[in-house]
């Protein structure tokens, strides 16, 4: 198994001063689906950005470096980097700027400078991926939460990432949306590192997660012992959450599956 | 620009609807103002267009009455002018101009347009600042509107002051807001590959 991203002793400032991360080490597995949690404001979107190079402005990092795919992020690489990682934003809003959901599923495909059958049949197999094939003419104002979210992924997956990075995907989803998101996130085989405060989505999906606070990585392990360690959640803005509180306690290695919904 | 009604109309060639549009409205500027009469044919095209493309009349004319203060403005500008055009020349031409876009906006979508837009080889640039300006007119204005309620929620006098100044904030917070949007709309575009 090879490592799709290694991050060594990154640490970031925003031009105000604001220290956002310090002394972030960690790597992920090619495969791997990592959840990344964390209070507010503890440096997890930031991270994210990171690692599609979006951040720091000036490439490369000053403290610390981030390889992606064995590839060092910097000016030279950054467009493979972007093209490796795909990063959903928080709000769909910011990243779904085209007129229509088809013109913006396609906008990454056409900026890797595919030609145009190659660009449509990306889209249309995204599209597919997605379930939202009929509402691709709509335009991005037109969606519910859910299927803005599901057009934000088709874009991504249309670019053929072998890296996801997720922030807060589940956010705005009412539980059909979050189930169908969570289905669709198993069946995609990249590397995922998910940013989210939903707990329960994590238990079900991450085996491994990184606790974020302060811009330092607090805790690096099993989704499942970090979860339970009830004084260490509440330490750092979180809480166990609710599925493993109900889990009977001779059963160690089945939570809840939603596949199977046992 | 409106969402375009679901008419006939809708379904005519983007390009030949545009090419019309801008071929009437040359024309209604050119017309000289001795021969009034030419007018008449100009408003009898537009109601032939109204008819074939079962257009609503009334939404032309609200949408018209909406813009009537800049067609009202040009109009007492040229009164008062000394040697200018005689207003109400003035007025019949920039009502039928307006009218002839309304007609446009009201059977051609905004992607359509663009498409006619990227046909006649205009900048590429151009044509994605355009695109992204439509997109985010609808996000802004969904904010501005959130922002009001909450404004509205908290408002517990009726005074014209305090409601003149709550509502210069929010066009303040808007403004910052845009602002903010736009750089992370623009991390997007770079995350999925944007270069220029």
């Amino acid at each position: 198994m090879s490592t799709a991203i290694d991050v060594r002793q990154l640490g970031f400032r925003y031009p105000d001063g604001t220290a956002a991360l310090a002394d972030i080490s960690f790597g992920i597995e090619a495969g791997e689906c990592v959840g990344l949690l964390g209070p507010n404001g503890s440096g997890k979107s930031t991270l994210l950005r990171h690692l599609n190079g979006i951040l720091p402005e000036r490439l490369p990092a000053r403290d610390g470096s981030i390889r992606i795919e064995g590839k060092l992020v910097s000016d030279e690489n950054v467009a493979t980097v972007r093209r490796r990682t795909g990063l959903l934003f928080q709000d769909p809003d910011d990243q779904l700027f085209c007129g229509t959901v088809q013109e913006d599923v396609a906008f990454g495909p056409r900026q890797l400078g595919l030609e145009p059958a190659e660009c449509e049949r990306r889209t249309r197999e995204a599209l597919e991926q997605v379930g939202l094939t009929h509402l691709a003419q709509r335009p991005p104002h037109h969606l519910s939460a859910g299927e803005k979210r599901r057009a934000c992924l088709a874009g991504v997956l249309a670019c053929t990432p072998g890296i996801l990075a997720l922030d807060e995907p589940t956010s705005g989803l009412d539980p059909r949306g979050r189930r169908e998101l969570m289905a669709l996130l198993r069946g995609i085989p990249a590397t995922k590192l998910i940013a989210t405060h939903d707990l329960e989505f994590v238990v079900e999906l991450c085996p491994r997660s990184l606790l974020l606070d302060g811009g330092r990585v607090i805790a690096d392990g099993a989704t499942e012992n970090l979860l339970n360690d009830e004084a260490l959640m509440l330490a750092h803005g979180l809480e166990r959450p609710h599925i493993l509180q109900h889990r009977h306690p001779h059963v160690g290695d089945l939570v809840f599956d939603a596949a199977t919904h046992k | 620009m409106t969402k375009p009604a679901k008419n006939p109309a809708a379904r005519w060639p983007a390009a030949v609807k545009v090419a019309g549009a801008i071929g009437l409205v040359l024309a209604i500027t050119l017309t000289p103002a001795p021969r009034p009469a030419w007018f008449g044919v100009e408003a009898a095209v537009l109601c032939l267009v109204l008819i074939a493309g079962r257009v609503s009349p009334v939404v032309v004319l609200r949408r018209l009455a909406w813009l009537s203060p800049f067609v009202a403005g040009a109009a007492l500008a040229a009164a008062w002018s000394p040697h200018g055009t005689d207003w109400r020349i003035l007025a019949l031409r920039s009502g039928l101009c307006l009218a002839t876009v309304i007609i446009l906006a009201r059977t051609t979508t905004f992607g359509d347009l663009l498409g006619v837009l990227r046909q006649a080889r205009v900048p590429a640039l151009l044509i994605t600042t355009l695109a992204l300006m439509h997109r985010y007119l609808f996000v802004l204005r969904d904010e501005s509107g959130r922002m009001g309620r909450a404004r509205s929620a908290r408002t517990f006098t009726r005074g014209r002051r305090f409601a003149w100044l709550a509502a210069a904030s929010v066009v303040g917070q808007l403004f910052v807001r845009a602002s903010a949007r736009a750089e992370r709309i623009y991390d997007a575009m770079c995350a999925r590959g944007w270069t220029s």
